[in-house]
């Protein structure tokens, strides 16, 4: 088997050496839009930002494409890899342009700014409007935007939904699914809308304080409701 | 949200402001009409400065831009680049960068001769001025590198006051290197420039000036292009709005930050080259035209190269049309109302334009340091008894040199103390100290000297004199907040030397030195040359250092009061965060004032006194850079305690512990400075709580080890471990 796009194992990680997520086992193939789930406090945003080298492995292993996460001060040569990361927050640069926020997409190399308009044409029209006066769906089409044209290996969204009203988001949301499909990238979804997120993935992890309490292929995870909702709340039994 | 600000409409100052400025303008242009000589030539001389002190804002730009840093020490880098070129081009002598002799002071300390260092590197002969300027501004590359590296990089996440005092020390560092190596005399350099006079409009200027001009304007353009359009500046801009996010996208704000240091230091170098066969250098003239600079950058908020170069522009044009007016009509004081320009310039700025400074999204942020109060008990009690008792040991009976270091050591601990207060408790930096110092020193000359007042009255009044002007500085503190603030307090104290000091009218006797009576209360006289029944008789008596004694013994103890006030619990609040402490209630105007009011009460306190021990003193004794090294050794010996300014007073120029080097072990005199910039860029660096944190913590951990070894778990923390106050 060819190497994985992104492979966890064992995975412990945090802060000031105390460990939010233990012992994680998770990977992401070329082309697969996979969910990872769980309440607040589940560690999902640790981990990607674990991925990304902004949060310092205490334990185990990630690698991307094969080759290992490096320390912190290096964080930015995952980005360089082909590791798009939405953040949480988005990473709108607030003091940019539209345009300029796209053209950071790339650290080198053209930047294909019409494929960011092709995907979302609303952002056409506000090319040269700073960062900051986007309204929160505009910001968050725009980060998508420039995840699109970083044209990235694999993609990671962190909690796209958040602050959105739903019409917003469940446009967009298709709008991930595809980018897997139509340039091959993976995607690594972090979500707390669980069936919206479920409708577009193949496979599904939960966490929960920390630790990995279920996954498998999203339509197993669909099916299986109940078992999906008392790992969410905690629940200890589960047969 | 730094985005929302943009959405604002101008405030109402700014539009006032602009309003005034349009109707100034347009009355030079019509005065310019009628008398050419009088408003016209001056700006064409006038072009020549500015052009100067907006290159140097570019660079204090770029360099903030890059890593959030106000750079104090960029005039000093220029100036050290510049002799560098001088040298090559003049004997063809590379002085290795940036020490005398390396060994020298080891030497010195060890009283040993080691192998004599190569410190200046022969090239054969006068070099090329291109060559020189090559080899010179990739010696500015270098120092760029090593800033940005060695000092800055490790700062990142630092509170402004270390970032502010590590380029403060960068300054003193460089500033001494050139004169230790260089001398304090002004060099000059064969024309770069073609500087044939040239007819401009009637006026006749050299060519030079458009030349520089020229450079000018094509750097900033430059400049302007790289941070707009290319990928490298955007992500800068990127990386300074969030560090975070750019690493997300792949850029590497550490490089960034590194490529804008080497950037902002060779412009810093080429600028120094270019100026120093114009107008000659002089190992302090950049960094006093740094103070313009820092006006026009802060007018660009720091971050606009077109404002910041047209506003240095304009500060050298309005240096000139001053001048030249100040020259034409009687009726305008000669009192440098065109010295204090750039303050003006900073004042109005601040007024204008308020908390605008782009602050820089930090992924995280540093703990100041500790504003450690020790617990009172019987043991330190008598702790305090012993150190009183050897002061006043050294103070009346030890050899004559060493009362003399005392009583530089004793005014040294109430300085100190004055930026304990406002600098260490409530975190406002403070340039302005020994303005403050030298307003009551001349006050005591004018009251006591001139008006031949009791010293009962002239003391109190000299203390008040230096108190007003320091409340009266302090306002824009209410509206202002770290590196801003340091800007400003340093415009301030400039304008006070410049005008107060330096000029006739002011306080009596202008320029010259002024006198101060011998201290006498009730008819006894208590000066340095006064009897006194103790002690070998010899000058300095200990009569005034016992005086001194008693009032930094006092200054101490109401200091150690004040941190376990009410107060100084309000002021650490405000230290901390202002928004909070007004949350929970604190008047946060009233703490900054309050501060601002009791150290400027110390400084004073500490100048009247300086002027009492002198007898004699000048204006030199009291300036800018006098201030900046106070703070530095406040710094060093640590910022937020009472042992603190005991230690930076020992340091002090020329205080017990440098006499007691000098007579034990060498004579460090020469290197003070020097030393001082080193271990107050390390201080900043490595150990933001000083030597006074530092052997705390030392004695803390050997107490701690003792204990154990005593017991085997010890229930209490030591200490000085505890507790903690941020």
């Amino acid at each position: 088997m060819t190497e994985r796009l992104l492979d966890i194992s064992g995975l412990h990680t945090g802060y000031d050496g105390v460990a939010v997520v233990r012992d994680l086992e998770l990977h992401v193939d070329p082309g697969e839009v996979v969910a990872l789930l769980g309440p607040n406090g589940a560690g999902k945003t640790t981990t990607l930002m674990t991925i990304s080298g902004l949060v310092q492995i205490l334990e185990g292993s990630v690698s991307v494409m094969g080759r290992p996460v490096p320390k912190l001060r290096q964080a930015q040569r995952v980005a360089r890899w082909g590791v798009t990361h939405v953040p949480e927050n988005r990473g709108v640069l607030f003091q940019l342009t539209v345009r300029e926020n796209l053209l950071l997409a790339k650290t080198r190399g053209r930047v294909d700014l019409d494929r960011a308009v092709e995907f979302f044409p609303a952002l056409g029209p506000l090319m040269s409007r700073r960062g900051g006066l986007l309204s929160g769906g505009e910001q968050q089409m725009l980060a998508l935007g420039r995840a699109i044209v970083a044209e990235p290996k694999l993609l990671m969204v962190d909690e796209m939904s958040l602050g959105l009203a739903p019409v917003i988001y469940e446009e967009l949301m298709p709008v991930v699914r595809r980018i897997a499909d139509e340039t091959g990238a993976g995607v690594l979804l972090v979500e707390q809308h669980v069936d919206l997120a479920l409708e577009v993935s193949d496979r599904g992890y939960v966490l929960n304080h920390g630790d990995l309490v279920m996954s498998g292929p999203a339509a197993e995870l669909l099916a299986n409701r109940a078992l999906l909702d008392a790992s969410y709340l905690g629940v200890e039994s589960l047969e | 949200m730094p985005g929302e600000r943009r959405l604002r409409n101008r405030p109402l100052a700014e539009q006032i402001a602009l309003a005034v400025l349009a109707v100034v303008g347009a009355a030079w242009v019509v005065a310019a009409l009628i008398d050419t000589p009088v408003f016209f030539q001056p700006v064409l001389f006038g072009l020549g400065t500015g052009a100067i002190v907006a290159a140097l804002a570019l660079g204090l730009v770029v360099a903030y831009r890059a890593s959030g840093v106000i750079n104090f020490g960029h005039g000093a880098i220029a100036t050290y680049v510049t002799y560098v070129y001088v040298s090559l081009t003049d004997t063809g002598d590379y002085p290795i960068p940036p020490l005398p002799n390396p060994l020298a002071p080891i030497e010195g300390i060890g009283g040993i001769e080691l192998v004599d260092f190569p410190t200046m590197v022969g090239m054969g002969g006068p070099m090329h001025p291109a060559l020189a300027m090559t080899v010179a501004l990739s010696t500015a590359a270098v120092l760029g590198l090593i800033a940005h590296n060695a000092i800055f990089r490790p700062l990142r996440y630092a509170p402004v006051l270390a970032k502010v005092v590590a380029s403060v020390g960068i300054m003193l560092f460089l500033q001494a290197a050139v004169v230790l190596r260089f001398g304090s005399r002004a060099k000059s350099a064969d024309p770069i420039f073609p500087n044939d006079p040239v007819d401009f409009l009637g006026v006749r200027v050299g060519q030079d000036r458009f030349w520089l001009l020229g450079t000018v304007a094509v750097g900033t353009l430059a400049l302007w292009l790289l941070f707009r359009y290319t990928r490298f500046g955007i992500a800068t801009r990127a990386s300074a709005e969030n560090e975070r996010f750019s690493t997300l996208l792949g850029f590497n704000a550490d490089f960034q930050a590194g490529v804008s240091w080497v950037l902002a230091s060779v412009l810093a170098g080429l600028v120094g080259i270019l100026v120093a066969p114009i107008t000659g250098v002089t190992p302090n003239l950049f960094t006093v035209l740094l103070i313009s600079s820092l006006g026009a950058a802060l007018l660009g908020r720091m971050s606009s190269f077109v404002i910041a170069a047209a506003a240095g522009l304009m500060l050298g044009v309005l240096d000139q049309e001053l001048f030249r007016l100040e020259f034409e009509f009687a009726w305008i004081p000669d009192i440098g109302i065109r010295r204090a320009l750039p303050f003006v310039v900073i004042a109005l700025a601040m007024v204008v334009r308020g908390e605008t400074l782009p602050s820089r999204g930090a992924v995280q942020a540093e703990r100041l340091p500790e504003a450690y109060a020790p617990p009172i008990t019987r043991g330190r009690m008598v702790g305090y008894g012993l150190l009183a008792a050897i002061a006043f040991w050294v103070t009346v009976f030890a050899p004559f040199q060493f009362r003399s270091g005392m009583q530089n050591t004793l005014i040294g601990v109430i300085l100190a103390l004055s930026l304990v207060v406002v600098t260490g408790y409530v975190g406002q930096i403070s340039l302005m100290q020994m303005a403050l110092a030298g307003v009551a020193a001349f006050a005591v000359g004018s009251f006591g000297t001139s008006a031949g007042l009791p010293m009962l009255i002239t003391l109190p009044l000299a203390v008040l004199s230096g108190l007003g002007f320091g409340l009266i500085a302090a306002l824009p503190s209410l509206r202002t907040r770290g590196a801003s603030l340091a800007i400003i307090t340093l415009a301030s104290g400039l304008a006070i030397e410049e005008i107060f000091f330096q000029r006739s009218g002011w306080f009596g006797l202008g320029r010259t030195t002024k006198v101060a009576p011998t201290p006498e209360i009730g008819g006894v006289e208590f000066g340095t040359t006064s009897d006194f029944f103790w002690g070998d008789g010899k000058i300095p008596t200990g009569a005034f250092g016992l005086f001194l004694l008693v009032l930094a013994i006092g200054c101490c103890v109401s200091v150690m009061r004040l941190r376990r006030s009410r107060l100084g619990e309000q002021m650490l609040a405000v230290r901390a965060n202002e928004r909070a402490a007004a949350a929970a209630g604190v008047n946060v105007a009233a703490i900054k004032l309050s501060a601002f009011g009791i150290a400027s009460f110390f400084a004073a306190l500490g100048g009247a006194l300086t002027a009492y021990k002198l007898g004699t003193y000048a204006q030199d004794s009291f300036g800018i850079f006098v201030s900046l090294s106070v703070l530095a050794f406040a710094y060093l010996g640590g910022i937020s305690t009472v042992g603190g300014a005991i230690m930076a007073g020992t340091l002090f120029a020329e205080g017990i512990g440098i006499v007691v080097t000098n007579e034990w072990f060498i004579d460090v005199g020469p290197y003070t400075a020097y030393v001082a910039g080193f271990f107050l860029i390390a201080t900043a660096v490595y150990n933001n709580e000083g030597i006074d944190g530092f052997q705390r913590r030392q004695l803390a951990g050997l107490w701690n080890r003792l204990r154990r070894q005593h017991k085997a778990a010890p229930r209490n923390p030591p200490a000085g471990v505890g507790a903690s106050n941020e």
